[in-house]
């Protein structure tokens, strides 16, 4: 006994499995790559160029970026299995940071799930780095807390200067909350996934779960109400394009 | 004997072997963060910005320096005064970029330690991220984190004292703030004649002595001892200012309920923090304590701590101010420590104090 003791206490404390609880342990790890491909309609997204959006309103799309955080993958018997905490900024003028890098355990699974926003933990946790750095522009000072999507542009429905219209989306506090839960089911059990791509379409912003009409509410900058009402219908712009 | 020579070379290489290994491996000197004697438990969290020395000195840097608004001629410092307990001395509003100007009253910066929301409204959630709003608000420093971080990153001094306070060059966002943190959680007020009373190493006199009473009995409730607020929101009847429009708490709440609150200041070093309320409309203590006698409380919004008035004779409210005068804590007022670089300090705001 005396001399099984130590070996146990090692065993206990040293022993990988115990010190980072980590799906890692457990299964082989895959490196796969997302892309976002951001859409309007059928028509990929372009920089102010003049599209016609679904309500039939002409729109020129400005700027538009996202958060996505908090990835999991969904296996075969339906447990979500999360993967490594980790939080990218997709932004259309940023090529590269259309396209993502995750390491997911290596077996059959039959969706991915995310959250379309940051936690509300990093909201209340002082400041953050990397993508989250409030120097990206996606942050609040002076109410604070993270913009989890925004989309800008012009469209002659916007009865303000220079016709634009600014979605800013944000807010976490109780009833306030914007940050959304996406789930894209593959509708079948994938194994040695290595690339996903995944289609944020733009006008279910505008009609996702109810109507916005850029003429009447062409301004969202701070949480509340209509944030709310928007982050219900950007939850549906995701849907899967296609997978390898 | 031969060996001797060799092994004293031995020790040599050994010892500059030391030496260099040393070098690198400087720590930043750790910072004891003292709680007055019967105060609350602080709000702000230690564990994750431990203090040293060496970042309250990147965060004073900081505080005075100019650069961080856009034409480099605002700092934290320059509506921050130390003479006036770290408010705008005599001023309503601040001055900020371009001639424009604030539209609230810079707050008194002190025992920011036990403080779990800022601004007036209680918008901001976390000490290091306050400094990011006046640095990028187009009335106040009217510049943009990028620009802010690129010029500190260019500056070999800035590098240096960051690798001292953090380890490595990397001055980012969150360093700015952690280190202009640890330089303001220093400004703790606490040496008042009120705090010397209190320790039982002064006495009050007799006007003071009736204000005390008087204050316990009817302003106590919401400026609440020893840090003189309860850093509540509440309405006191300030009407809206058709210019402002500042609705308050509001603001962040989105709740109706919250209408015209602001929150309570703390009333230490009070008697320099003039003009008072959130939008600085009160020019005096005196003109604080008539708004208060004058309420009449129609108004279902008031706070109902308010809503029938807050009854004080003209004899009391000369005790009352003879009381908030002793919370001044000059010695707070005058600390080399907090002084801003090149400040010689005769106890006074310099003669020409607008700017």
């Amino acid at each position: 006994m005396k001399r099984i003791t130590p070996i146990v206490i090692f065993a206990v404390f040293f022993f990988p499995g115990f010190v980072m609880p980590s799906y890692s342990q457990s299964y082989p790890v895959r490196n796969i790559t997302v892309h976002f491909h951001n859409r309007i309609g059928n028509t990929p997204l372009e920089l102010g160029k003049q599209v016609t959006n679904i309500l039939g309103n002409e729109i020129t799309i400005e700027r538009f970026r996202y958060y996505v955080s908090h990835f999991s993958v969904v296996t075969s018997d339906n447990r979500t299995i999360p993967l490594p905490e980790a939080c990218f900024l997709i932004d259309e003028e940023d090529s590269s940071s259309r396209t993502i890098r995750l390491s997911i355990p290596d077996i059959p699974i039959t969706g991915i799930r995310f959250l379309l926003g940051v936690d509300s933990l990093k909201n209340v946790s002082g400041t953050q780095t990397g993508a989250l750095d409030p120097l990206q522009g996606m942050f609040w000072t002076w109410n604070t807390g993270y913009i989890m999507a925004k989309l800008e542009g012009s469209s002659p429905e916007a009865q303000t200067a220079g016709h634009r219209f600014t979605y800013h989306i944000g807010g976490f506090r109780k009833g306030m909350e914007t940050a959304r839960n996406i789930s894209i089911p593959f509708q079948q059990t994938v194994t040695q996934l290595t690339t996903l791509h995944i289609l944020a379409d733009i006008n279910q912003w505008f009609t996702g779960k109810s109507i916005l009409r850029i003429s009447e509410t062409p301004i969202c900058h701070s949480p509340g109400a209509l944030a709310v009402r928007i982050a219900d219908n950007y939850q549906r712009q995701f849907s899967l394009l296609s997978l390898q | 004997m031969k060996k001797k020579p060799v092994i004293l070379l031995l020790l040599l290489i050994l010892a500059t072997g030391w030496i260099r290994f040393d070098q690198p491996i400087h720590k930043p000197r750790p910072v004891n963060f003292v709680i007055p004697k019967g105060w609350p438990k602080p709000q702000y969290d230690f564990s994750k910005n431990p203090l040293t020395e060496e970042g309250i000195a990147l965060g004073k840097k900081l505080f005075y320096d100019e650069r961080l608004s856009r034409d480099g001629t605002i700092s934290c410092g320059s509506c921050h005064q130390q003479f006036g307990a770290f408010a705008t001395y005599d001023h309503p509003l601040s001055h900020g970029y371009d001639n424009s100007l604030t539209t609230r009253n810079a707050p008194g910066l002190f025992n920011l330690a036990w403080q779990k929301e800022f601004m007036w409204d209680g918008g901001i959630n976390h000490l290091d991220l306050q400094p990011l709003a006046p640095i990028t608000a187009m009335n106040e420093m009217a510049e943009t984190l990028p620009s802010v971080i690129h010029k500190l990153q260019s500056d070999k001094t800035y590098r240096q004292l960051c690798k001292a306070a953090f380890g490595d060059e990397n001055m980012n966002t969150r360093r700015l703030g952690m280190a202009l943190s640890q330089f303001v959680l220093q400004l703790v007020s606490s040496n008042s004649k009120y705090d010397r009373v209190m320790r039982g190493e002064d006495h009050f006199i007799l006007p003071e002595q009736l204000g005390y009473a008087i204050f316990q009995k009817k302003c106590e409730s919401c400026h609440k001892e020893p840090l003189f607020t309860d850093f509540s929101y509440r309405n006191v009847d300030i009407p809206l200012d058709p210019f402002l429009k500042d609705i308050g708490r509001m603001r962040i709440t989105n709740d109706r309920g919250d209408s015209l609150k602001f929150k309570v200041p703390s009333l230490r070093n009070v008697a320099m923090t003039f003009p008072y309320g959130h939008d600085g409309r009160f020019f005096s203590l005196q003109s604080v304590l008539e708004h208060y006698r004058n309420i009449h409380g129609n108004d279902p919004q008031t706070d109902s701590l308010l809503r029938n008035g807050l009854p004080l004779s003209n004899f009391e409210i000369g005790q009352l101010k003879a009381f908030l005068y002793t919370l001044t804590d000059s010695s707070f007022l005058k600390d080399p420590r907090f002084a801003a670089p090149g400040m010689l300090f005769n106890g006074k705001p310099p003669a020409d104090i607008h700017q």
